[in-house]
């Protein structure tokens, strides 16, 4: 069963004398533990979609359909409870507490969910661990570098084991170096954690590690091609 | 964590929040030591009021007070004397023969007030012995001796150790003079009792105008606190029902009304101040949510409720406007009790002040219950200048908000 089902996806903003369809028909499915990378030109409807499925804004029709619910009838409360609940967001400028130390922003997410101290504890040890920053736990987030940020970031949309993380050009602002450690320690978290990586990218880097690419123009699928099997369809 | 966000937040933007909490600290001193100094006038001119001309308590024949008619005396004065003294709440008490009369000199002459006094018994009622800005209180015994005030001296072109000749009616209504000779000279805080009012001693008074020995106008009586003033009022009157007995509030009622004023008039003074500071706290949080709209946009995108970011917001509005309102408070407490103690001296206004009955030299006060006021206010007066900025904050809308858009 599909984690994400997105069937006849349109948007169109009305907000200029000529209307933009922004999103015109899209049918998607995304499978647990997808590591998919969704590029195409500036305008291309990619951020609108990741919007979509993320519940942060709603189509003029169509439906996006998380674990056979329709996220597109929900009401606004009820999106807030599901974006909290099973949505990670990466985003581009990572968009950290800056008042918060890193391990303040990672527990963050567990906190408005009411977890346990020691659930959250446990956790936030765990993610930083695996990003590499362990001994950055006290420090704020403006005395970080930017991949060392976008790390932490990736912490915050991993720790509430979301069912998905929607990531809106995650690498934009960050190196090469950074980019390749960054792109490696989501590729690992993915497999182990068997969470579905959404990236909206115009880095190559990011679709070299990338299993599946969804190429959209003018707010529809051009291309969607399956280049390696998902870490789950391998085992299984 | 919410609390904890949103005090780091207020300290984000250093100047800026010292700038709106400085302001905040200021105006509320301004308000808060203007509404002391108001009210440290107010109580002196109470305790100034009850020290030199009332006493707490007055006990005179109905109607006396209207036309000050000789015939209208409280006989037995000593047996109610003796009575009243019983009561432990009473601290003195004095009987006075009080006499319209005309001062004379060869300068002028001026229509006054005589009373007639026991100089020992009326020291235990009022500090006029200790207002003396020349000569002496009745220390020697010679007879026909007068205390004025420095106001009917200057009218009267008299000094010390000059005569005047009172015109008086005699309990049989003959007219009378008698020649004092001035002793002392008074100046109290209100320029019109200088002017009105002398003293001489009651056995002079007695024998020039045939009042009975062991009679009087008035009966004053001094309390320990001024708190017991109703109380003792109430039991002096059922102890002697044939008399008029009244407190300070009915004597002057208007001095009670100008302190009851005083305080609604400093509180409307404090909350328009606060107001217009209202104002101020908004722009900063406004200021401050714009400037984090990527930010906000980012806590509504996680699944941060709208209701917390609101909080959020609302507590950051709190804690600016208390942080400011604490600073305030200190200050001017600090500022009340140094000049609660030291005085202001407005000697150079002093003679516009006396003439209301001002003390020239104020002692700021200020009771507890005006700062638990002044605390619901500000928190009232940051709740609503709070509504504003965190309504615009949970109307972002997250998709854009999080780009900055």
């Amino acid at each position: 069963m599909p984690v994400i089902e997105i069937k006849n996806l349109t948007k169109t903003y009305n907000e200029t004398m000529v209307p933009v369809h922004a999103l015109n028909g899209i049918n998607l499915e995304f499978e647990k533990g997808e590591f998919t990378a969704i590029v195409g030109p500036s305008g291309c409807g990619k951020t609108t979609l990741l919007n979509m499925m993320g519940g942060l804004d709603q189509p003029t029709s169509g439906s996006v359909i998380i674990e056979n619910e329709d996220i597109t009838q929900m009401n606004r409360g009820a999106l807030t409870d599901f974006r909290l609940h099973h949505v990670g967001f990466i985003f581009q400028a990572y968009n950290l507490i800056p008042v918060l130390t890193v391990k303040e922003n990672v527990e963050f997410i567990m906190e408005l969910q009411h977890r346990n101290k020691k659930d959250i504890a446990d956790r936030v040890n765990y993610l930083l661990t695996a990003m590499g920053m362990e001994d950055k736990i006290n420090v704020r987030p403006k005395y970080l570098s930017g991949g060392q940020q976008q790390r932490v970031a990736v912490a915050r949309a991993l720790v509430s084991k979301p069912k998905f993380i929607l990531a809106d050009e995650p690498t934009a602002n960050l190196d090469s170096k950074s980019t390749d450690t960054l792109l490696d320690l989501m590729a690992t978290l993915n497999e182990k954690e068997q969470v579905t990586f959404i990236f909206s990218t115009h880095d190559q880097r990011v679709m070299d590690k990338a299993r599946r690419i969804i190429t959209l123009e003018d707010g529809k699928v051009i291309s969607d091609t399956k280049l390696k099997a998902t870490h789950e369809s391998i085992n299984s | 964590m919410l609390i904890q966000i949103a005090w780091r937040n207020v300290w984000r933007n250093k100047t800026r929040s010292l700038v709106i909490i400085i302001a905040v600290a200021l105006g509320l001193w301004g308000g808060i030591f203007s509404d002391a100094f108001m009210q440290g006038m107010a109580a002196q001119q109470i305790y100034s009021v009850i020290h030199t001309e009332t006493g707490h308590i007055q006990l005179n024949q109905p109607g006396f007070l209207l036309n000050h008619d000789m015939q209208m005396q409280v006989k037995d004065a000593d047996r109610i004397i003796a009575a009243i003294k019983t009561n432990s709440a009473v601290e003195g008490v004095s009987a006075i023969i009080q006499l319209p009369a005309m001062a004379s000199t060869a300068s002028g002459s001026s229509g006054i007030m005589v009373n007639g006094i026991q100089p020992s018994d009326q020291e235990k009622v009022s500090d006029l012995s200790k207002l003396l800005i020349q000569g002496d209180y009745f220390k020697s015994d010679r007879t026909n001796q007068v205390v004025i005030g420095q106001q009917l001296a200057d009218k009267l072109k008299v000094k010390l150790h000059s005569r005047i000749v009172l015109t008086l009616q005699t309990t049989t209504g003959d007219i009378v003079y008698g020649a004092f000779k001035v002793t002392g000279i008074f100046r109290t805080h209100d320029s019109e009792f200088d002017k009105q009012m002398i003293f001489v001693r009651n056995k002079d008074i007695q024998q020039l105008v045939g009042f009975p020995p062991d009679a009087a106008s008035i009966i004053t009586v001094l309390l320990n606190n001024n708190d017991d003033t109703k109380k003792v009022a109430t039991t002096i009157q059922k102890q002697f029902s044939g008399m008029q007995v009244q407190s300070w509030i009915q004597l002057s009622p208007m001095l009670q009304i100008l302190s009851g004023t005083m305080i609604q008039f400093t509180l409307i003074f404090v909350g328009i101040i606060l107001i217009a500071l209202a104002f101020g706290i908004i722009n900063t949080m406004l200021m401050a949510v714009m400037d984090r709209t990527r930010e906000i946009g980012m806590l509504l995108s996680i699944g941060m409720k709208p209701s917390k970011v609101f909080g959020m917001i609302m507590l950051e509005t709190i804690f600016l406007s208390l942080t400011g309102a604490i600073i305030g408070v200190i200050v001017s407490i600090a500022s009340i009790s140094f000049f609660g103690h030291y005085g202001i001296n407005l000697s150079i206004i002093a003679e516009g002040f006396n003439a209301f009955g001002y003390s020239s030299i104020v002692y700021p006060t200020l009771g507890v219950n005006f700062y638990i006021m002044l605390a619901i206010m500000v928190i009232i007066i940051a709740i609503i200048a709070g509504l504003f900025p965190a309504r615009r904050a949970v109307r972002l809308k997250p998709a854009e908000a999080v780009r900055g858009d």
